[in-house]
């Protein structure tokens, strides 16, 4: 009858250490050489896809390249990048060729077992836009309003949905996202709806034309990195809000965008 | 209250159960009409279904749809059909002839000495075996319904290989015990080899091989007797279809380096496939045209094979539909976006494939200054 005690105060101790390992594993600080065993980041990137990367035939350019410069700059480990097809990039990463991905990738929540993602560093979602003097239309105030999009893209769907609740607004659908903006800069449409990257990057080309713009929808792009490398996944959230205190990150968006 | 609470935990039958539909026909005018479709991953039947309805109304007869080993073999040995069989099913009462795509391992067949963690692409030589048993099966439990099999998916790839060197070798020894596997299990089954990538990989590349060099291999190791059709991807990137095939460039009409390949071996009577095939219409992706060029390369392809390429059975178009956006530029390879709203190019397909008038353009022309 003596042993009991005993047996219940060992389980109790173990439990007790499991817990304070638990604890002391997500409060210590990330190991660089635990993250990256290779003394390198190995970043993954299709490099097809603008103005997020682009392969100029001597090097890779772009919005994620920069980015993954900058976070390999804060972690202080020199970085390689390795120019893979979209389709073969979570396989890459599974199988440790390579360390992160860093190609405009949504969060993508069935990937999640095997994969974590990052502080979002951009939304890419659609953006109702409409000339900086007129008041920005929200959903709500649709009625009667002509909207520019491209056809049988994910804001054609939204806007069939927005009718599907019963707003009556004037479709006017155009063959690309940029010819839907032109529409509204010259005035046949009283908004537009696209997603943020063609938003901005027309923006960007149009000096004369003033714009606003609000988010009906959200597409956060994050950095992916394997499920067990938490290491990594902390280094690299450390990175990212490092960038966003000293608006770095604002400055390589506004730099590609 | 109890008449209440009995309906609510009433067992709810399987999904499978559920929708029950009329056998229909497709109504087409062009046999070549194919499209692959990603209907494994659904999970409502009725999205199966949606999705199915949407193909044959497009006037497509012929699908490729994936069947992952691991889904039927999550554990050696126990089979589970489920999902496989609620496709074929629904496939089959839509009146669509379907080419089974192989492939996907299950972790208990990935289970050797690989030195790190493996992908779901990663089949070591060790479970060849293994997977020829799944495609025997397959092809048993779906005799008289799914009679073409295409074994594994672009292996001259390095990912598609489980991020392995590519080794044309091991492909063949591959194919010959699947194909004598499937033809005893099923001596009407129609084995299908290849289905590789179109790249420009150079030789010692880490990424793979381009696709002639490895039909070229897999011939030099004996392919030739383990098949009985080939399987071909073929994309058009930035060309029109009918731009001449070379070597160092990539477009639709590739393919026919692909049938020289065949022709010089002998194998001149087997047909082809065209298992996926297309053009791609995102506004900022580099290998994309626009969306109007998109849908009136797509029907001049269809057009070329119907005139000139005797030797392709179907034309596939990747892909009908992905069950999720990707928010990236594979989204503008489909024909159908995820909430199933079609996109022009469907239309125009459409109209070609069941000998309509060509529908009225979609969108309005471009704005100019006054």
């Amino acid at each position: 009858m003596r042993w009991k005690p005993k047996l219940t105060s060992l389980v109790a101790a173990l439990a007790g250490l499991l817990l304070f390992g638990i604890v002391l594993r997500h409060y210590w600080p990330p190991s660089r050489s635990l993250a990256f065993p290779r003394g390198t980041i190995i970043v993954g990137v299709d490099a097809s896809y603008a103005p997020f990367a682009l392969d100029d035939g001597e090097s890779l350019q772009g919005l994620d390249v920069d980015l993954a410069t900058a976070v390999a700059g804060e972690i202080g480990l020199p970085l390689r990048f390795a120019n893979i097809g979209h389709y073969g990039l979570y396989d890459a990463l599974i199988s440790a060729e390579v360390d992160l991905l860093i190609s405009a990738l949504r969060i993508d929540p069935n990937r999640m077992e095997d994969v974590r993602y990052s502080l979002p560093y951009f939304d890419n979602g659609l953006v109702l836009v409409a000339p900086a003097d007129s008041a920005l239309p929200d959903a709500n105030a649709l009625t009667g309003k002509g909207i520019a999009f491209e056809f049988a893209s994910s804001a054609d769907s939204f806007i069939r949905a927005w009718q599907t609740q019963g707003i009556q607004l004037e479709r006017l659908p155009y063959e690309l996202p940029q010819y839907a903006l032109d529409s509204l800069r010259l005035g046949r449409a009283d908004a537009a709806l696209v997603d943020a990257t063609a938003y901005l990057l027309y923006q960007s080309e149009q000096e004369n034309w003033e714009s606003d713009h609000s988010y009906v929808s959200h597409v956060p792009l994050a950095i992916a990195v394997r499920a067990d490398n938490v290491d990594a996944w902390k280094l690299v959230n450390g990175a990212l809000s490092a960038l966003k205190d000293k608006d770095e990150l604002a400055r390589i968006l506004v730099k590609w965008l | 209250m109890l008449v209440a609470l009995i309906l609510y935990l009433r067992p709810v039958p399987w999904a499978g159960d559920k929708l029950n539909v009329e056998q229909q026909v497709v109504d087409s005018a062009k046999p070549q009409v194919c499209v692959h479709t990603l209907l494994e991953n659904e999970v409502e039947e009725s999205k199966i279904l949606r999705s199915l309805e949407l193909v044959r109304e497009m006037g497509a007869s012929t699908i490729v749809q994936f069947f992952p080993w691991a889904y039927a073999e999550p554990e050696a040995g126990a089979y589970s059909w489920g999902i496989a069989d609620r496709i074929v099913r629904h496939a089959r009462l839509q009146g669509l002839r379907v080419i089974a795509r192989l492939g996907l391992v299950p972790e208990w067949a990935r289970a050797d000495d690989a030195p790190r963690a493996t992908t779901l692409n990663y089949l070591p030589e060790s479970s060849f075996s293994y997977f020829a048993d799944y495609a025997a099966a397959f092809a048993q439990r779906f005799a008289g319904e799914v009679e073409r099999i295409i074994i594994w998916n672009e292996p001259n790839l390095s990912f598609e290989w489980g991020y392995r060197p590519v080794d044309p070798a091991a492909y063949v020894r591959l194919l010959r015990i699947s194909y004598g596997r499937v033809k005893a299990a099923n001596p009407d089954a129609v084995v299908l080899a290849g289905a590789l990538a179109p790249t420009l990989e150079p030789p010692g590349s880490a990424a793979g091989m381009n696709e002639v060099d490895f039909l070229k291999a897999m011939y030099r190791h004996g392919a030739s007797a383990y098949f009985d059709a080939l399987a071909i991807h073929t994309y058009g990137f930035l060309d029109p279809p009918a731009a001449q095939p070379k070597l160092n460039q990539l477009n639709f009409r590739r393919a026919e380096l692909l049938r020289d390949v065949m022709l010089a071996h002998g194998d001149g009577r087997k047909p082809a496939y065209i298992t996926e095939s297309g053009w791609n219409d995102h506004p900022r992706w580099t290998g994309a045209v626009r969306p109007s060029q998109r849908a009136a390369y797509t029907l001049r392809a269809f057009q070329f094979v119907e005139d000139k390429w005797d030797w392709v059975e179907s034309l596939c178009i990747w892909a009908f539909r992905f069950p999720a956006d990707t928010f990236s530029h594979p989204d503008n390879y489909t024909l159908v976006n995820a909430e199933f709203l079609p996109k022009p190019i469907y239309f125009e397909l459409q109209a070609y494939a069941r000998d309509w008038a060509r529908p009225e353009a979609a969108w309005l022309p471009r704005p100019v200054e006054a």
